[in-house]
Protein backbone atom coordinates (compact mmCIF):
# COMPACT_ATOMS: atom_id res chain seq x y z
CA UNK A 1 0.00 0.00 0.00
CA UNK A 2 1.05 3.35 -1.05
CA UNK A 3 0.22 5.92 1.97
CA UNK A 4 3.08 5.54 3.39
CA UNK A 5 5.19 6.33 -0.13
CA UNK A 6 2.94 9.30 -0.03
CA UNK A 7 3.83 10.60 3.43
CA UNK A 8 7.58 9.74 2.59
CA UNK A 9 7.68 11.53 -0.73
CA UNK A 10 8.73 14.89 -0.94
CA UNK A 11 6.17 17.73 -3.25
CA UNK A 12 5.25 20.69 -3.81
CA UNK A 13 3.08 21.36 -0.23
CA UNK A 14 5.26 19.74 2.51
CA UNK A 15 8.70 20.50 1.02
CA UNK A 16 10.67 23.81 -0.97
CA UNK A 17 9.97 22.78 -4.40
CA UNK A 18 8.00 24.80 -5.95
CA UNK A 19 7.49 28.97 -5.34
CA UNK A 20 6.33 29.20 -2.26
CA UNK A 21 4.20 32.37 -1.24
CA UNK A 22 3.43 34.43 1.45
CA UNK A 23 -0.74 34.72 1.85
CA UNK A 24 -1.61 32.22 -0.76
CA UNK A 25 0.02 28.73 0.07
CA UNK A 26 -2.00 26.88 -2.92
CA UNK A 27 -4.38 26.75 -5.33
CA UNK A 28 -6.17 23.90 -6.69
CA UNK A 29 -8.97 23.14 -9.62
CA UNK A 30 -11.74 20.66 -9.57
CA UNK A 31 -13.70 19.30 -12.22
CA UNK A 32 -16.90 17.10 -11.12
CA UNK A 33 -17.22 14.33 -14.50
CA UNK A 34 -19.70 11.85 -14.94
CA UNK A 35 -19.72 9.06 -17.12
CA UNK A 36 -23.20 8.50 -19.65
CA UNK A 37 -25.52 5.92 -19.07
CA UNK A 38 -24.65 4.99 -14.91
CA UNK A 39 -25.90 6.28 -12.26
CA UNK A 40 -24.10 8.61 -9.94
CA UNK A 41 -22.40 6.50 -7.39
CA UNK A 42 -25.20 7.56 -4.49
CA UNK A 43 -27.94 5.86 -5.93
CA UNK A 44 -25.33 3.45 -8.03
CA UNK A 45 -25.86 -0.34 -6.66
CA UNK A 46 -22.70 -2.29 -5.44
CA UNK A 47 -21.89 -3.63 -9.26
CA UNK A 48 -22.36 -0.47 -10.81
CA UNK A 49 -20.06 1.21 -8.35
CA UNK A 50 -17.69 -1.82 -9.28
CA UNK A 51 -18.32 -0.98 -13.27
CA UNK A 52 -17.14 2.64 -13.06
CA UNK A 53 -14.62 2.28 -10.65
CA UNK A 54 -12.82 -0.26 -13.35
CA UNK A 55 -13.87 2.20 -16.17
CA UNK A 56 -12.35 5.01 -14.49
CA UNK A 57 -9.28 3.85 -12.82
CA UNK A 58 -8.44 1.75 -16.13
CA UNK A 59 -9.01 4.96 -17.93
CA UNK A 60 -6.79 7.09 -15.56
CA UNK A 61 -3.81 4.43 -15.40
CA UNK A 62 -3.31 4.56 -19.41
CA UNK A 63 -2.49 8.72 -19.46
CA UNK A 64 0.99 9.42 -18.76
CA UNK A 65 0.77 12.11 -16.10
CA UNK A 66 -0.31 8.96 -14.17
CA UNK A 67 2.60 6.62 -15.04
CA UNK A 68 3.49 5.18 -11.69
CA UNK A 69 0.67 7.00 -10.05
CA UNK A 70 -0.54 5.66 -6.32
CA UNK A 71 -3.94 3.71 -6.77
CA UNK A 72 -5.87 3.58 -3.42
CA UNK A 73 -8.96 1.89 -2.59
CA UNK A 74 -10.45 3.02 0.44
CA UNK A 75 -12.11 -0.37 1.25
CA UNK A 76 -8.73 -1.44 1.53
CA UNK A 77 -6.88 1.32 3.91
CA UNK A 78 -7.07 2.07 7.50
CA UNK A 79 -9.12 4.63 9.14
CA UNK A 80 -5.57 6.37 10.30
CA UNK A 81 -4.61 6.02 5.81
CA UNK A 82 -7.74 7.48 4.99
CA UNK A 83 -7.78 10.46 7.41
CA UNK A 84 -3.91 11.16 6.49
CA UNK A 85 -5.41 11.27 2.49
CA UNK A 86 -8.00 13.74 3.71
CA UNK A 87 -5.78 16.05 5.61
CA UNK A 88 -3.83 16.41 2.69
CA UNK A 89 -6.48 17.03 0.62
CA UNK A 90 -5.90 14.35 -1.75
CA UNK A 91 -9.39 12.95 -1.06
CA UNK A 92 -12.43 13.90 0.64
CA UNK A 93 -14.02 13.34 3.70
CA UNK A 94 -17.08 11.92 2.07
CA UNK A 95 -14.92 9.81 -0.34
CA UNK A 96 -13.06 8.41 2.45
CA UNK A 97 -16.12 7.69 4.63
CA UNK A 98 -17.20 5.64 2.06
CA UNK A 99 -16.42 1.48 1.00
CA UNK A 100 -16.47 2.06 -2.64
CA UNK A 101 -14.29 5.02 -3.16
CA UNK A 102 -10.72 5.30 -4.94
CA UNK A 103 -8.66 8.05 -5.82
CA UNK A 104 -5.93 8.19 -8.37
CA UNK A 105 -2.81 9.87 -7.19
CA UNK A 106 -0.17 10.72 -9.28
CA UNK A 107 3.54 10.44 -8.32
CA UNK A 108 4.14 14.09 -7.44
CA UNK A 109 0.81 14.15 -6.05
CA UNK A 110 -0.23 17.72 -7.81
CA UNK A 111 -3.38 15.14 -9.65
CA UNK A 112 -5.12 13.48 -7.79
CA UNK A 113 -8.94 11.96 -9.13
CA UNK A 114 -11.42 10.43 -6.83
CA UNK A 115 -13.66 7.76 -8.09
CA UNK A 116 -17.10 7.20 -7.39
CA UNK A 117 -17.77 10.26 -4.41
CA UNK A 118 -20.70 12.37 -5.24
CA UNK A 119 -19.78 12.16 -9.09
CA UNK A 120 -18.44 9.57 -10.88
CA UNK A 121 -14.76 11.45 -11.07
CA UNK A 122 -13.82 14.34 -9.47
CA UNK A 123 -10.41 15.71 -11.08
CA UNK A 124 -8.31 17.74 -8.69
CA UNK A 125 -5.20 19.45 -9.39
CA UNK A 126 -3.42 21.49 -6.44
CA UNK A 127 -0.25 23.74 -7.11
CA UNK A 128 1.62 25.62 -4.17
CA UNK A 129 1.53 29.70 -3.97
CA UNK A 130 -0.63 31.31 -6.75
CA UNK A 131 -0.57 29.85 -10.32
CA UNK A 132 -4.45 29.70 -11.29
CA UNK A 133 -3.13 29.55 -15.16
CA UNK A 134 -0.62 27.27 -14.82
CA UNK A 135 -3.43 25.09 -12.03
CA UNK A 136 -6.15 25.09 -15.21
CA UNK A 137 -3.75 24.01 -17.66
CA UNK A 138 -2.82 21.00 -15.98
CA UNK A 139 -6.21 20.32 -15.45
CA UNK A 140 -7.74 20.96 -19.07
CA UNK A 141 -5.41 18.55 -20.62
CA UNK A 142 -6.06 15.71 -17.74
CA UNK A 143 -10.25 16.59 -19.07
CA UNK A 144 -9.34 16.58 -22.40
CA UNK A 145 -7.47 13.55 -22.31
CA UNK A 146 -10.31 11.54 -19.72
CA UNK A 147 -12.81 12.66 -22.62
CA UNK A 148 -11.13 11.24 -25.10
CA UNK A 149 -11.41 7.47 -23.68
CA UNK A 150 -14.44 7.78 -21.64
CA UNK A 151 -17.66 9.07 -22.86
CA UNK A 152 -19.00 11.62 -20.25
CA UNK A 153 -22.23 12.91 -19.74
CA UNK A 154 -22.82 16.35 -21.22
CA UNK A 155 -25.36 17.94 -22.70
CA UNK A 156 -25.57 21.25 -25.32
CA UNK A 157 -27.73 22.93 -22.66
CA UNK A 158 -26.51 21.95 -19.18
CA UNK A 159 -23.05 21.55 -20.00
CA UNK A 160 -20.98 18.53 -17.80
CA UNK A 161 -24.29 16.72 -15.47
CA UNK A 162 -23.62 16.17 -11.98
CA UNK A 163 -25.24 14.17 -9.21
CA UNK A 164 -25.73 17.79 -7.49
CA UNK A 165 -27.32 20.88 -9.20
CA UNK A 166 -24.64 23.04 -7.53
CA UNK A 167 -21.88 21.64 -9.82
CA UNK A 168 -23.66 21.13 -13.14
CA UNK A 169 -22.52 23.07 -16.32
CA UNK A 170 -18.54 23.38 -15.98
CA UNK A 171 -18.25 21.16 -12.84
CA UNK A 172 -15.25 23.75 -12.03
CA UNK A 173 -14.93 24.44 -8.74
CA UNK A 174 -11.46 27.11 -8.32
CA UNK A 175 -9.95 27.64 -5.00
CA UNK A 176 -7.47 29.42 -3.26
CA UNK A 177 -6.26 28.79 0.03
CA UNK A 178 -4.78 31.74 1.87
CA UNK A 179 -3.61 32.85 5.14
CA UNK A 180 -4.83 35.61 6.54
CA UNK A 181 -3.97 36.84 10.10
CA UNK A 182 -3.84 40.50 9.29
CA UNK A 183 -7.38 40.59 8.79
CA UNK A 184 -7.93 38.01 11.75
CA UNK A 185 -6.15 39.93 13.90
CA UNK A 186 -7.46 43.34 12.44
CA UNK A 187 -11.23 41.61 12.95
CA UNK A 188 -12.13 42.28 9.35
CA UNK A 189 -12.86 38.78 8.37
CA UNK A 190 -16.40 38.45 8.52
CA UNK A 191 -16.74 41.99 6.83
CA UNK A 192 -14.26 40.37 4.06
CA UNK A 193 -15.88 36.81 3.80
CA UNK A 194 -19.41 38.63 3.89
CA UNK A 195 -18.38 40.88 0.84
CA UNK A 196 -16.98 37.49 -0.75
CA UNK A 197 -20.09 35.42 -0.72
CA UNK A 198 -22.03 38.39 -1.97
CA UNK A 199 -20.50 38.19 -5.22
CA UNK A 200 -20.42 34.43 -5.13
CA UNK A 201 -17.96 33.28 -4.17
CA UNK A 202 -17.44 30.93 -0.68
CA UNK A 203 -15.06 31.16 2.15
CA UNK A 204 -14.56 27.93 4.17
CA UNK A 205 -12.24 26.66 7.14
CA UNK A 206 -8.58 24.98 6.11
CA UNK A 207 -10.19 21.39 5.80
CA UNK A 208 -13.14 22.65 3.15
CA UNK A 209 -16.84 22.53 3.81
CA UNK A 210 -17.88 22.63 7.78
CA UNK A 211 -14.48 23.53 8.99
CA UNK A 212 -13.43 25.79 10.93
CA UNK A 213 -10.53 28.18 9.60
CA UNK A 214 -7.78 26.90 12.61
CA UNK A 215 -4.55 29.09 12.02
CA UNK A 216 -6.54 31.45 10.00
CA UNK A 217 -6.15 29.79 6.71
CA UNK A 218 -9.21 29.46 4.50
CA UNK A 219 -10.22 28.40 1.59
CA UNK A 220 -11.84 30.80 -1.30
CA UNK A 221 -13.93 29.57 -4.29
CA UNK A 222 -16.71 29.97 -6.66
CA UNK A 223 -19.65 28.76 -6.33
CA UNK A 224 -22.04 28.93 -9.74
CA UNK A 225 -20.80 26.79 -12.47
CA UNK A 226 -23.47 26.80 -14.33
CA UNK A 227 -23.90 29.62 -17.44
CA UNK A 228 -20.39 31.36 -16.83
CA UNK A 229 -17.52 30.43 -19.13
CA UNK A 230 -14.50 28.70 -16.93
CA UNK A 231 -12.34 31.71 -18.40
CA UNK A 232 -14.97 33.88 -16.76
CA UNK A 233 -14.94 31.66 -13.03
CA UNK A 234 -11.46 32.08 -13.12
CA UNK A 235 -10.74 35.88 -13.91
CA UNK A 236 -13.54 36.48 -11.38
CA UNK A 237 -11.63 34.59 -8.63
CA UNK A 238 -8.36 35.55 -9.99
CA UNK A 239 -9.77 39.11 -9.50
CA UNK A 240 -10.58 39.18 -6.09
CA UNK A 241 -7.83 36.91 -4.43
CA UNK A 242 -5.76 39.54 -5.70
CA UNK A 243 -7.90 42.36 -3.82
CA UNK A 244 -7.67 39.86 -0.71
CA UNK A 245 -3.81 39.68 -1.27
CA UNK A 246 -3.95 43.39 -1.38
CA UNK A 247 -6.08 43.86 1.74
CA UNK A 248 -4.07 41.44 4.12
CA UNK A 249 -1.11 43.31 3.30
CA UNK A 250 -2.33 46.72 4.16
CA UNK A 251 -3.54 44.61 7.34
CA UNK A 252 -0.54 43.41 8.37
CA UNK A 253 0.91 46.65 7.54
CA UNK A 254 -0.77 48.81 9.56
CA UNK A 255 -0.93 46.08 12.38
CA UNK A 256 3.05 46.09 12.25
CA UNK A 257 3.34 49.99 12.33
CA UNK A 258 0.25 50.58 14.83
CA UNK A 259 1.75 47.45 17.67
CA UNK A 260 5.63 47.85 16.88
CA UNK A 261 7.06 46.52 18.97
CA UNK A 262 4.02 44.16 20.88
CA UNK A 263 3.45 43.09 17.07
CA UNK A 264 7.09 41.67 17.02
CA UNK A 265 6.46 40.29 20.97
CA UNK A 266 3.65 38.34 19.80
CA UNK A 267 5.01 36.44 17.25
CA UNK A 268 7.83 36.01 19.32
CA UNK A 269 6.08 34.55 22.23
CA UNK A 270 4.66 32.00 19.83
CA UNK A 271 7.96 31.05 18.71
CA UNK A 272 8.85 30.75 22.56
CA UNK A 273 5.95 28.53 23.04
CA UNK A 274 6.42 26.43 20.59
CA UNK A 275 9.62 25.68 20.93
CA UNK A 276 8.90 24.78 24.73
CA UNK A 277 5.58 23.07 24.59
CA UNK A 278 5.43 19.69 25.64
CA UNK A 279 1.92 19.08 25.26
CA UNK A 280 0.35 20.92 22.15
CA UNK A 281 -3.73 20.60 20.76
CA UNK A 282 -3.89 20.74 16.99
CA UNK A 283 -5.45 24.20 17.07
CA UNK A 284 -3.17 25.40 19.37
CA UNK A 285 -0.12 24.63 16.65
CA UNK A 286 -1.58 25.67 13.89
CA UNK A 287 -2.83 29.52 15.93
CA UNK A 288 0.81 29.90 16.31
CA UNK A 289 2.22 28.39 13.22
CA UNK A 290 0.63 30.78 12.10
CA UNK A 291 2.18 33.44 13.52
CA UNK A 292 5.15 31.83 12.89
CA UNK A 293 4.24 32.26 8.98
CA UNK A 294 3.22 35.52 9.46
CA UNK A 295 6.96 36.43 10.80
CA UNK A 296 8.45 34.69 8.00
CA UNK A 297 6.60 36.80 5.64
CA UNK A 298 6.91 39.99 7.66
CA UNK A 299 10.59 39.93 7.11
CA UNK A 300 10.87 39.05 11.56
CA UNK A 301 12.43 35.56 10.42
CA UNK A 302 14.10 34.19 7.40
CA UNK A 303 11.50 34.14 4.23
CA UNK A 304 13.39 30.52 3.34
CA UNK A 305 12.25 29.33 6.63
CA UNK A 306 8.13 29.44 5.49
CA UNK A 307 8.11 25.94 3.88
CA UNK A 308 9.35 23.82 7.35
CA UNK A 309 6.12 25.93 8.67
CA UNK A 310 3.99 24.85 5.80
CA UNK A 311 5.12 21.26 6.46
CA UNK A 312 4.37 21.46 10.26
CA UNK A 313 0.86 22.78 9.39
CA UNK A 314 0.20 19.65 7.23
CA UNK A 315 2.64 17.32 9.44
CA UNK A 316 1.11 18.50 12.90
CA UNK A 317 -2.75 17.41 12.15
CA UNK A 318 -3.73 14.05 14.07
CA UNK A 319 -4.02 11.59 11.56
CA UNK A 320 -0.32 12.65 10.44
CA UNK A 321 1.33 12.66 13.65
CA UNK A 322 0.21 9.28 14.24
CA UNK A 323 1.20 7.73 10.96
CA UNK A 324 4.66 9.32 11.20
CA UNK A 325 4.83 7.70 15.51
CA UNK A 326 3.96 4.48 13.49
CA UNK A 327 1.35 3.87 16.37
CA UNK A 328 -2.55 5.06 17.64
CA UNK A 329 -2.11 7.45 19.72
CA UNK A 330 -4.51 9.27 22.24
CA UNK A 331 -4.95 12.76 22.21
CA UNK A 332 -2.56 13.12 25.08
CA UNK A 333 -0.29 11.11 23.36
CA UNK A 334 -0.53 12.98 19.93
CA UNK A 335 -0.72 16.54 21.71
CA UNK A 336 3.14 14.94 23.40
CA UNK A 337 4.20 13.68 20.02
CA UNK A 338 3.04 17.31 17.89
CA UNK A 339 5.26 19.09 20.50
CA UNK A 340 7.87 17.07 20.13
CA UNK A 341 8.21 17.15 16.50
CA UNK A 342 7.35 20.95 16.84
CA UNK A 343 10.44 21.54 18.89
CA UNK A 344 12.70 19.56 16.82
CA UNK A 345 12.15 21.28 13.74
CA UNK A 346 12.37 24.87 15.67
CA UNK A 347 15.00 24.17 17.64
CA UNK A 348 17.67 26.07 15.32
CA UNK A 349 14.86 28.96 14.30
CA UNK A 350 16.86 32.70 14.79
CA UNK A 351 14.90 34.90 17.50
CA UNK A 352 12.27 37.74 15.61
CA UNK A 353 13.75 40.65 14.26
CA UNK A 354 11.59 44.34 13.28
CA UNK A 355 9.85 43.43 10.33
CA UNK A 356 11.08 44.67 7.32
CA UNK A 357 8.01 44.15 5.15
CA UNK B 1 -65.49 13.67 14.50
CA UNK B 2 -66.58 9.91 13.40
CA UNK B 3 -63.15 8.56 12.86
CA UNK B 4 -60.77 8.74 15.22
CA UNK B 5 -56.94 10.65 14.90
CA UNK B 6 -54.52 8.17 13.71
CA UNK B 7 -50.91 8.27 15.36
CA UNK B 8 -48.35 10.15 13.09
CA UNK B 9 -46.24 7.52 13.52
CA UNK B 10 -47.58 3.69 13.88
CA UNK B 11 -50.89 3.87 12.72
CA UNK B 12 -52.31 3.28 16.59
CA UNK B 13 -55.55 5.34 17.63
CA UNK B 14 -53.74 8.96 18.82
CA UNK B 15 -53.94 9.39 22.32
CA UNK B 16 -51.73 13.07 22.35
CA UNK B 17 -52.06 15.61 20.45
CA UNK B 18 -49.90 18.46 19.60
CA UNK B 19 -49.43 21.83 17.95
CA UNK B 20 -46.08 23.42 17.34
CA UNK B 21 -46.06 27.39 16.39
CA UNK B 22 -42.77 27.96 14.38
CA UNK B 23 -42.52 30.96 12.22
CA UNK B 24 -45.89 31.75 12.26
CA UNK B 25 -46.49 28.06 10.63
CA UNK B 26 -48.52 25.53 12.82
CA UNK B 27 -47.57 22.04 13.18
CA UNK B 28 -49.87 19.66 14.62
CA UNK B 29 -48.82 15.93 15.35
CA UNK B 30 -50.96 13.40 16.56
CA UNK B 31 -49.04 10.26 18.85
CA UNK B 32 -50.41 7.00 20.42
CA UNK B 33 -49.52 6.53 23.94
CA UNK B 34 -46.60 4.56 23.20
CA UNK B 35 -44.90 7.04 20.41
CA UNK B 36 -45.34 9.80 22.77
CA UNK B 37 -43.61 8.09 25.53
CA UNK B 38 -40.99 6.44 23.22
CA UNK B 39 -40.02 9.83 21.48
CA UNK B 40 -40.64 11.97 24.47
CA UNK B 41 -43.56 14.19 22.95
CA UNK B 42 -41.66 17.27 23.52
CA UNK B 43 -38.98 16.50 21.23
CA UNK B 44 -38.93 19.00 18.53
CA UNK B 45 -37.02 15.65 16.16
CA UNK B 46 -40.28 14.05 16.47
CA UNK B 47 -42.06 17.23 14.91
CA UNK B 48 -39.73 16.64 12.23
CA UNK B 49 -39.78 13.16 11.35
CA UNK B 50 -43.76 13.62 11.34
CA UNK B 51 -43.19 16.26 9.14
CA UNK B 52 -41.04 14.38 6.61
CA UNK B 53 -43.56 11.20 7.13
CA UNK B 54 -46.34 13.64 5.75
CA UNK B 55 -45.05 15.31 3.46
CA UNK B 56 -43.40 12.16 1.92
CA UNK B 57 -46.61 10.17 1.44
CA UNK B 58 -47.71 11.25 -1.57
CA UNK B 59 -47.06 9.20 -4.51
CA UNK B 60 -44.00 10.67 -7.04
CA UNK B 61 -45.10 12.38 -9.84
CA UNK B 62 -41.68 12.00 -11.87
CA UNK B 63 -39.63 8.78 -12.37
CA UNK B 64 -36.64 8.86 -14.18
CA UNK B 65 -36.68 5.78 -16.59
CA UNK B 66 -33.66 5.26 -17.03
CA UNK B 67 -32.82 4.84 -12.93
CA UNK B 68 -35.76 4.96 -11.34
CA UNK B 69 -34.61 7.74 -9.12
CA UNK B 70 -38.24 10.08 -8.65
CA UNK B 71 -39.18 13.61 -7.28
CA UNK B 72 -39.60 12.33 -4.01
CA UNK B 73 -35.91 11.01 -3.92
CA UNK B 74 -34.68 14.04 -5.23
CA UNK B 75 -36.44 16.25 -2.57
CA UNK B 76 -35.12 14.00 0.24
CA UNK B 77 -31.28 13.73 -1.03
CA UNK B 78 -30.50 17.18 -2.85
CA UNK B 79 -28.87 15.05 -5.03
CA UNK B 80 -29.93 13.38 -8.99
CA UNK B 81 -29.89 9.18 -9.25
CA UNK B 82 -28.42 9.68 -12.70
CA UNK B 83 -27.56 11.52 -15.90
CA UNK B 84 -30.69 11.52 -17.60
CA UNK B 85 -32.16 12.17 -14.46
CA UNK B 86 -31.87 16.09 -15.81
CA UNK B 87 -34.16 15.60 -18.46
CA UNK B 88 -36.73 13.47 -16.33
CA UNK B 89 -36.46 16.84 -13.99
CA UNK B 90 -35.93 19.54 -16.03
CA UNK B 91 -38.55 21.79 -14.78
CA UNK B 92 -38.27 20.94 -11.15
CA UNK B 93 -34.57 21.95 -11.68
CA UNK B 94 -34.89 24.64 -14.02
CA UNK B 95 -36.26 26.74 -11.02
CA UNK B 96 -33.78 25.99 -8.63
CA UNK B 97 -31.10 26.22 -11.34
CA UNK B 98 -32.26 30.17 -11.51
CA UNK B 99 -31.72 30.33 -7.66
CA UNK B 100 -28.34 28.75 -7.14
CA UNK B 101 -26.49 29.36 -10.51
CA UNK B 102 -25.59 32.47 -12.93
CA UNK B 103 -27.49 31.38 -16.08
CA UNK B 104 -29.64 28.44 -16.67
CA UNK B 105 -27.69 27.42 -19.46
CA UNK B 106 -24.09 26.52 -20.32
CA UNK B 107 -21.20 28.48 -22.06
CA UNK B 108 -17.97 26.79 -20.61
CA UNK B 109 -15.99 23.44 -22.55
CA UNK B 110 -17.24 20.86 -24.28
CA UNK B 111 -15.83 17.44 -24.53
CA UNK B 112 -13.07 16.46 -26.20
CA UNK B 113 -14.61 13.34 -27.73
CA UNK B 114 -17.84 15.90 -28.05
CA UNK B 115 -19.98 15.51 -31.60
CA UNK B 116 -18.61 17.99 -34.20
CA UNK B 117 -22.25 19.01 -34.53
CA UNK B 118 -22.44 19.96 -30.80
CA UNK B 119 -19.79 21.77 -30.75
CA UNK B 120 -20.15 23.81 -33.72
CA UNK B 121 -23.88 24.72 -31.91
CA UNK B 122 -22.01 25.77 -29.25
CA UNK B 123 -19.25 27.86 -31.57
CA UNK B 124 -22.46 29.59 -32.98
CA UNK B 125 -23.88 30.61 -29.70
CA UNK B 126 -20.90 32.44 -28.45
CA UNK B 127 -20.37 33.92 -31.68
CA UNK B 128 -23.41 35.11 -31.97
CA UNK B 129 -23.21 36.69 -28.10
CA UNK B 130 -19.51 37.93 -29.17
CA UNK B 131 -21.01 39.55 -32.03
CA UNK B 132 -23.89 41.67 -29.96
CA UNK B 133 -21.36 42.28 -27.70
CA UNK B 134 -18.28 43.63 -30.22
CA UNK B 135 -21.66 46.01 -32.16
CA UNK B 136 -22.72 46.97 -28.46
CA UNK B 137 -18.80 48.30 -27.68
CA UNK B 138 -18.85 50.03 -31.73
CA UNK B 139 -16.20 47.67 -33.10
CA UNK B 140 -17.23 46.64 -36.10
CA UNK B 141 -14.47 45.21 -37.56
CA UNK B 142 -14.90 42.34 -35.27
CA UNK B 143 -18.66 42.52 -35.74
CA UNK B 144 -17.89 42.13 -39.37
CA UNK B 145 -15.30 38.71 -38.69
CA UNK B 146 -17.91 37.57 -36.57
CA UNK B 147 -20.74 37.78 -38.77
CA UNK B 148 -18.77 36.07 -41.42
CA UNK B 149 -17.98 33.05 -38.90
CA UNK B 150 -21.47 33.05 -38.36
CA UNK B 151 -22.57 32.27 -42.06
CA UNK B 152 -19.50 29.61 -42.31
CA UNK B 153 -20.89 27.98 -38.82
CA UNK B 154 -24.70 28.00 -40.25
CA UNK B 155 -23.72 26.58 -43.58
CA UNK B 156 -21.66 23.42 -42.09
CA UNK B 157 -24.31 23.04 -39.43
CA UNK B 158 -27.17 23.10 -42.23
CA UNK B 159 -24.82 20.74 -44.77
CA UNK B 160 -24.44 18.24 -41.75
Amino acid sequence: MSVEDILAAENELTHLLGAQQAVVLSTRIRLARNLEGLPFPGWAKIPQRKEIADQCVGALEALPKFRRAHVVRMSELGDRDRAVLVERHLVSKELAAGKSGAAVISRDQTCSVMVNEEDHLRIQVVKAGWHLRGTWHIAEQLDDALGGSLKLAFSDRLGFLTACPTNVGTGLRASAMVHLPGLCLAGHMDKVSRALNQDGLAVRGWLGEGTEAAGNVFQISNQQTLGLSEEAILKHLGGWIKNVVEQEWNARRKLAQEEGEKFVDRLSRSLGLLRSARLLTSSEAMNMLSHLRLACDMGCLPEERRHLVDRLMIEGQPAHVQARAGQELDSDGRDRRRAAVVREALKDFPDLVPPSA
Amino acid sequence: MSQPLKCSLCEEAATVHLSQVVHGKVTKVHLCEACAQKGGAMDPAVFQLADALTTASPAPTLICPQCGFTDIDFRKRGRLGCPSCWETFGDVLGGLLRKVQHEPSHVGRTPAGASPVGRLRRRLDDARREMEKAITGEDYEAAARLRDEIAVIEQQLATS
